[in-house]
């Protein structure tokens, strides 16, 4: 865990740099980040002053009904806050993201109205990564292979993933510093890292 | 996994999908389909864009703040770092000769136990009771087999899992996504054999010879797979 000053001047010196690349420090993504990253509550009531609303006119759309919509509220924001470090960057906005979540706890909510068979979960038919498994692997491979070579070929990934593969394995960070480090979310970070390790792989010849 | 796959769920449909407004059954047809096919995927996710602009509109009825009280329990909750994979128990169906496997929606589905029940014109099937509004299995077709001459009253939706089977109107292989409705009349036949699930929103009528003996039984077991939930 960052000490919280640590983690203040962090996230301060996120939203300067973000400001001069022309990035909004106060759009959904940058807040979503703050979320995932640092546990950031300031943060978080923002995105849900924004999103509440959004979502209970959702659940009247799909439900038709005030007290399933109020429900769907609790879920969906609780999944917001609890899935937050899985957001990732490089695979859409947060709206179509936090619309995804509420999506697939309005048809568990529904279902379970319904008593149907709890053998099916939106979850399932709407994978989050497809890559799950490989994902969870990726954490706890090592790097067998010999290190002058694997630099060799490091320096012909792209930036970023470089930076990535830099940050956990040689300044032997955890995703979550590397993310702060990087000033992207966790999410990005982990997809990032299994493209690198995954071209790594293919320019070394390794299999798994 | 994605050589040449031809048929797939229309734009509509991907739309309803992404909008979760699609019964279980259909839903996880699709997601099968999405899971092997490119196309699909990149679809789906324009189709998740459009439907997370036309549905997350702000409430004129209700506003945010009276949620409020809602978010200091929320913060409260620990937060996921990774993503869980629950593995199915089953993720693949024995063939003969192979083993075919599953997509996942699928395989989370098949873990709850399949029955096979033989049919006439080697055909198999296992039905699956997954929501009240559709009637879902798997179906095998030994090669050489061939489903009477029917056409449906609905909608059905068949996605081939291994194989190939050909009617009137094309020849589908693995991955690819084939919809029929009541405007359809098709003796499906396999020379190869196949693998599919299906889903169908209403029952199949037989439209020849002894096979239409089994109309009755037809509407009777399709009511009671979707009244059972009801109960």
């Amino acid at each position: 865990m960052v000490p919280v000053a640590l983690s203040k001047s962090l996230r301060a010196s996120a939203r300067e740099s973000n400001n001069a690349d022309g990035v909004d420090s106060d759009s959904s993504e940058s807040l979503l980040m703050a979320v995932g990253n640092w546990q950031d509550i300031a943060a978080y009531n923002k995105l849900f002053s924004r999103f509440a609303s959004k979502i209970f006119a959702m659940g009247i759309k799909l439900t038709g009904n005030q007290q399933l919509a109020n429900d769907l509220v609790q879920e969906a924001m609780l999944s917001v806050w609890q899935k937050a470090p899985l957001f990732d960057l490089d695979r859409g906005s947060a709206k179509s993201w936090i619309f995804t979540l509420s999506r697939n706890r309005c048809f568990d909510l529904l279902r379970k109205l319904k008593r149907q068979p709890s053998c099916v979960s939106a979850d399932d038919i709407w994978p989050q990564h497809e890559e799950n498994t490989a994902l969870v692997r990726e954490e706890t491979a090592s790097l067998v292979t010999q290190i002058a070579q694997i630099e060799k070929y490091c320096v012909q990934l792209p930036e970023q993933q470089q930076a990535v593969i830099e940050q956990i394995y040689i300044f032997d960070r955890t995703h979550e510093a590397a993310a702060e480090a990087l000033k992207i979310p966790l999410g990005t970070l982990k997809s990032r890292l299994r493209l690198g390790l995954g071209k790594l792989r293919q320019l070394i010849g390794v299999e798994q | 996994m994605n050589t040449e796959i031809n048929f797939h769920p229309n734009e509509k449909l991907l739309d309803s999908f992404a909008q979760g407004k699609l019964p279980a059954g259909m839903s996880i047809a699709i997601s099968a389909h999405v899971e092997l096919c490119n196309t699909c995927k990149e679809n789906t996710s324009v189709a998740e864009v459009k439907a997370g602009v036309a549905l997350l509109e702000t409430s004129e009825t209700k506003s945010s703040s009276e949620f409020d009280h809602l978010v200091a329990d929320i913060v409260k909750q620990p937060q996921q770092k990774n993503i869980m994979v629950e593995p199915s128990a089953v993720n693949e169906i024995h063939m003969l000769d192979h083993s075919v496997k599953l997509p996942k929606a699928l395989a989370k589905v098949a873990s709850e136990g399949l029955v096979w029940k033989k049919l006439t014109g080697g055909i198999n099937r296992a039905e699956l009771l997954l929501d009240d509004e559709t009637q879902c299995e798997f179906l095998y077709m030994k090669p050489g087999s061939q489903v009477p001459m029917h056409k449906h009253q609905g909608n059905e939706f068949t996605l081939v899992i291994d194989g190939s089977f050909f009617d009137e109107l094309g020849c589908y292989r693995s991955s690819d996504f084939v919809v029929r409705n009541k405007d359809h009349m098709h003796e499906p036949a396999s020379e190869e054999g196949c693998l599919c699930f299906a889903v169908l929103d209403s029952p199949v009528t037989f439209t020849r010879g002894m096979a239409r003996l089994l109309n009755p039984m037809n509407r009777y077991k399709f009511r009671r797979a979707t009244a059972k939930q009801a109960e």
